[in-house]
C-alpha cells in the first residue's frame, strides 16, 4: 500500500457541539485511498510544540470530492491549534495508514456499532460504507449504541443521520437516553432478541475491554479500534506498542503496533490484563 | 575560505572520509528512527542518503518495554522502547536483503546484555555482504543491562569496543551518551580501544510525570529525551569529543534541518544522522540533503570536507582601541 504525504487545504471548519469539531480537508489522493478505520497523520503546526504530527482517523470520505472529514475533541495543545485554523489555511497530511475494517463478511446479518465519544468517528464511515454496499433496503439490522460522559457530548443527530440506521444512545450521568455503559445497553439489547453477527467498536479504552470481554464470551467476532500515542506512524518508532495476545504462547511477552498492526484489532489479540493503568490516562490540558 | 571555491558550474563534492569508510554525503539515518529502512523507501530513494543505520539489533528478539513508551514534550519526545528488534538472524534473513538489494550502505547498531553478547553480534555479521559498518550501541538508557551502563564508564566501553574490533574487521563506530561527566573521556576510550568513529549523543535520561493520576507518562518511568530539545546540549559534546579525539566523529541530536546538520559539520562533525525528524517529515533527510547541496554552492564550497569543522573560536575585536580612541577624541 503506498502512503501519500499531501498538502491538503481546510474546506470547512465547524464547531458541532462543545468541545468537537468537524473538520473537511481537500486532499484527492489520500481521499482516494482511504478505506474505513485506517487514519492519517496531521501536521497541526510548523513550529516544533507540538513536534510530532497526531493521528486522526476518517470520519467521512468523499472520494469523488477528493475529500474527508475529521471528528475531534480539544484535549491537548494540537487540537487546540487545529481548532484555529481557518478555511483555505493548508496542513501537511500522511496517510492512509493502519489496517482499517475488514468489511463484515455477509451481505444482510445483523451488525452492532459501539462508538463511546469522539470514538464515533471511524465508526461513521464504515456504517456509510456498509450502507452503500449492502444497498439501503438489503442493509439488514444496522444498530449504533452510541454514548458518551454526558449529554452535551454527542453529537447532533443531523451527523448521525444514515439511513437503515438505528441509534441507541446512553450516557454516564442519564442527561440523555439510557443511564450508564454502553456495553451494559448493548447487553440489555441482545438479551431482548438483538443478534448481532459482528460487532465494531471504537472508544476509550476501559469500554473497549468491556466490549472485547462480551464479544469473547459471547464467541462474537468484534474488530475494535484501538488508539495510542503516535509519533510516526509507519511502524518505525515502534512507540505505540500495546501487549498482545498469543494464543499458542499465553506466556509469550510480546506486542503488537497500534500503527502498523492496527488501529483495528479483533478482541482476542490483545492482552488485556498486561495493560498498564497509564495507557487510559485521560488529558490533563483543561487545566492547563 | 577562498581556496576551495567552485570553479565550474559543477556540484560541489558532498563526500566525506570517515576513517576507512567513504560515504557519498554525510547525512544518514539514526538508530531506531528509521526501522530497517522499508518503512520509509515508499517516501524517497534510500539510494540518496550517505548511510542508513538500522534499529539495535540484538543476538535474540527482544519484546521491549511496557507500554507507553512514548510522550512528547516541549520541542522534543521522550522514549522507552527498550529496544524491541527482531534478533540477529531474522535481521540477517528478512531485514538486510531489502536494503542489500536498494544499494545504500547499512550500518548495524549492535546491543548486547554483556561483553561477549557485542562480540558474538560482530562476528555474526562481519561476513554478510551489504553491511558498510558497525555501530555499538554503549548508549540506551532504557534497558537494565547493558547499554548506557558499558557506556558511562570509558573502561567498560573500551572493553566492549575490544571484543567487537577482535570480531570483525568492519569499520567500528561507537555511539555515546550525553549522560556523563565528562564524554570526551569516554570517546578517547573508545577509539584507544579501536573505534574507527564515535557518534554522538544517544538520547538524554529524561523523565514526565502526570500530577492529577500522581504516574509517570512512561511504563518505564524514565526515558529518552530527544528533537529539536537537545540539540544545543548535542552540539556542545560534539563539539568536546572532536577536540578529544583523532577519529571522525558523527554528530546526533535534534537535527530536522540544513542549517541544524551544518552546525554540527561546522563544529567538527564529519556526518550526522537525522532522528527524531523522521517521524515529522518522513522526506527531511533528502531536505538536509539538498540544503546542504545549496550551503556549499552559496559559500562557493567545492568540497564539504574543508567546511568541516571550520568554526572560528578566535576573538574578534571590532573596536580596537584606534576606532576607540577616534570615538574618545570625538567626545572631547
Amino acid at each position: 500500500m503506498e502512503k501519500i504525504i499531501e498538502e491538503a487545504r481546510i474546506v470547512s471548519r465547524q464547531l458541532v457541539r462543545g468541545q468537537i469539531f468537524r473538520l473537511r480537508l481537500h486532499a484527492p489522493n489520500i481521499s482516494g485511498a482511504a478505506r474505513p478505520g485506517q487514519f492519517v497523520m496531521l501536521r497541526v503546526c510548523e513550529g516544533i510544540d507540538p513536534l510530532l504530527r497526531r493521528p486522526f482517523s476518517f470520519s467521512r470520505v468523499d472520494a469523488a470530492e477528493g475529500d474527508f472529514e475529521i471528528l475531534y475533541r480539544v484535549v491537548g495543545r494540537g487540537t487546540l491549534l487545529l481548532s484555529r485554523l481557518l478555511p483555505g489555511a493548508s496542513l501537511s497530511l500522511v496517510g492512509p495508514l493502519g489496517n482499517g475494517f475488514e468489511l463484515p463478511l455477509t451481505s444482510s446479518s445483523p451488525l452492532a456499532f459501539l462508538a463511546g465519544g469522539i470514538g464515533l468517528a471511524p465508526l461513521l464511515e464504515l456504517i456509510a460504507r456498509v450502507i452503500s454496499e449492502r444497498g439501503q433496503k438489503g442493509a439488514g439490522e444496522l444498530r449504533l449504541f452510541y454514548g458518551a460522559r454526558t449529554a452535551e457530548e454527542l453529537l447532533p443527530e443531523d451527523l448521525l443521520c444514515l439511513p437503515g440506521l438505528r441509534i441507541d444512545f446512553a450516557t454516564d450521568d442519564g442527561t440523555f437516553g439510557y443511564k450508564g455503559r454502553i456495553t451494559h445497553m448493548f447487553e440489555e439489547a441482545v438479551a431482548e432478541g438483538f443478534g448481532p453477527s459482528e460487532i465494531y467498536s471504537c472508544g476509550p479504552l476501559a469500554m473497549q475491554y468491556n466490549v472485547a470481554k462480551w464479544a469473547l464470551a459471547n464467541k462474537t467476532m468484534a474488530q475494535l479500534s484501538l488508539e495510542s500515542l503516535i509519533a510516526w506512524g509507519l511502524g518505525a518508532c515502534l512507540g505505540c506498542a500495546l501487549p498482545a495476545a498469543t494464543p499458542e504462547d499465553p506466556g509469550a511477552e510480546r506486542f503488537v503496533h497500534v500503527c502498523e498492526d492496527g488501529p483495528i484489532f479483533s478482541a482476542g489479540s490483545i492482552k488485556w490484563n498486561k495493560i498498564l493503568s497509564q495507557q487510559t490516562v485521560v488529558p490533563t490540558f483543561p487545566f492547563n | 575560505m577562498e581556496q576551495n571555491t567552485v570553479t565550474t558550474n559543477g556540484c560541489p563534492d558532498l563526500s566525506v572520509q570517515l576513517g576507512p569508510l567513504r560515504l557519498k554525503n554525510p547525512v544518514m539515518s539514526a538508530s531506531g528512527t528509521f526501522g530497517y529502512g522499508e518503512e520509509y523507501a515508499g517516501f524517497f530513494d534510500l539510494r540518496r542518503l550517505g548511510a542508513v543505520v538500522v534499529k539495535g539489533i540484538s543476538l535474540l528478539p527482544r519484546a521491549g518495554n511496557p507500554a507507553p513508551r512514548i510522550v512528547e514534550t516541549p520541542g522534543g519526545m521522550m522514549n522507552a522502547i527498550g529496544l524491541e528488534n527482531v534478533g540477529v538472524e531474522r535481521f540477517v534473513r528478512l531485514k538486510l536483503p531489502f536494503l542489500r538489494e536498494s544499494g545504500v550502505p547499512v550500518i548495524a547498531n549492535i546491543f548486547g546484555n554483556t561483553v561477549e553478547e557485542y562480540g558474538e553480534l560482530a562476528s555474526r555479521l562481519d561476513g554478510e555482504p551489504g553491511m558498510s559498518a558497525l555501530e555499538i550501541n554503549v548508549s540506551c538508557p532504557n534497558v537494565k543491562k547493558g547499554g548506557m551502563v558499558f557506556g558511562t564508564d570509558p573502561a567498560m566501553t573500551a572493553a566492549v569496543v575490544r571484543a567487537v574490533r577482535a570480531a570483525t574487521t568492519l569499520p567500528l563506530v561507537t555511539k555515546l551518551t550525553p549522560n556523563v561527566t565528562s564524554i570526551s573521556e569516554v570517546a578517547r576510550a573508545a577509539e584507544g580501544a579501536g573505534s574507527d568513529m564515535i557518534s554522538c549523543i544517544n538520547t538524554l535520561a529524561a523523565m514526565a510525570v502526570d500530577v492529577f493520576s500522581r504516574r509517570p507518562r512512561l511504563a518505564n518511568l524514565i526515558g529518552g529525551l530527544s528533537g529539536p530539545a537537545v540539540k544545543p546540549v548535542a552540539l556542545r559534546c560534539v563539539y568536546e569529543v572532536s577536540r578529544a579525539v583523532k577519529c571522525p566523529v558523527i554528530g546526533i541530536g535534534g537535527i530536522a534541518s540544513p542549517t541544524d546538520a551544518l552546525e554540527f559539520l561546522l563544529v567538527g562533525a564529519s556526518a550526522v544522522q537525522v532522528g527524531t525528524a523522521n517521524f515529522i517529515n518522513p522526506a527531511v533527510m533528502v531536505e538536509i540533503l539538498e540544503g546542504i547541496e545549496r550551503f556549499a554552492r552559496v559559500e562557493g564550497l567545492a568540497e564539504l570536507q574543508s567546511f568541516i569543522g571550520s568554526l572560528d573560536t578566535s576573538c574578534l575585536f571590532p573596536f580596537s582601541e584606534d576606532a576607540c580612541s577616534f570615538i574618545q577624541s570625538e567626545i572631547s
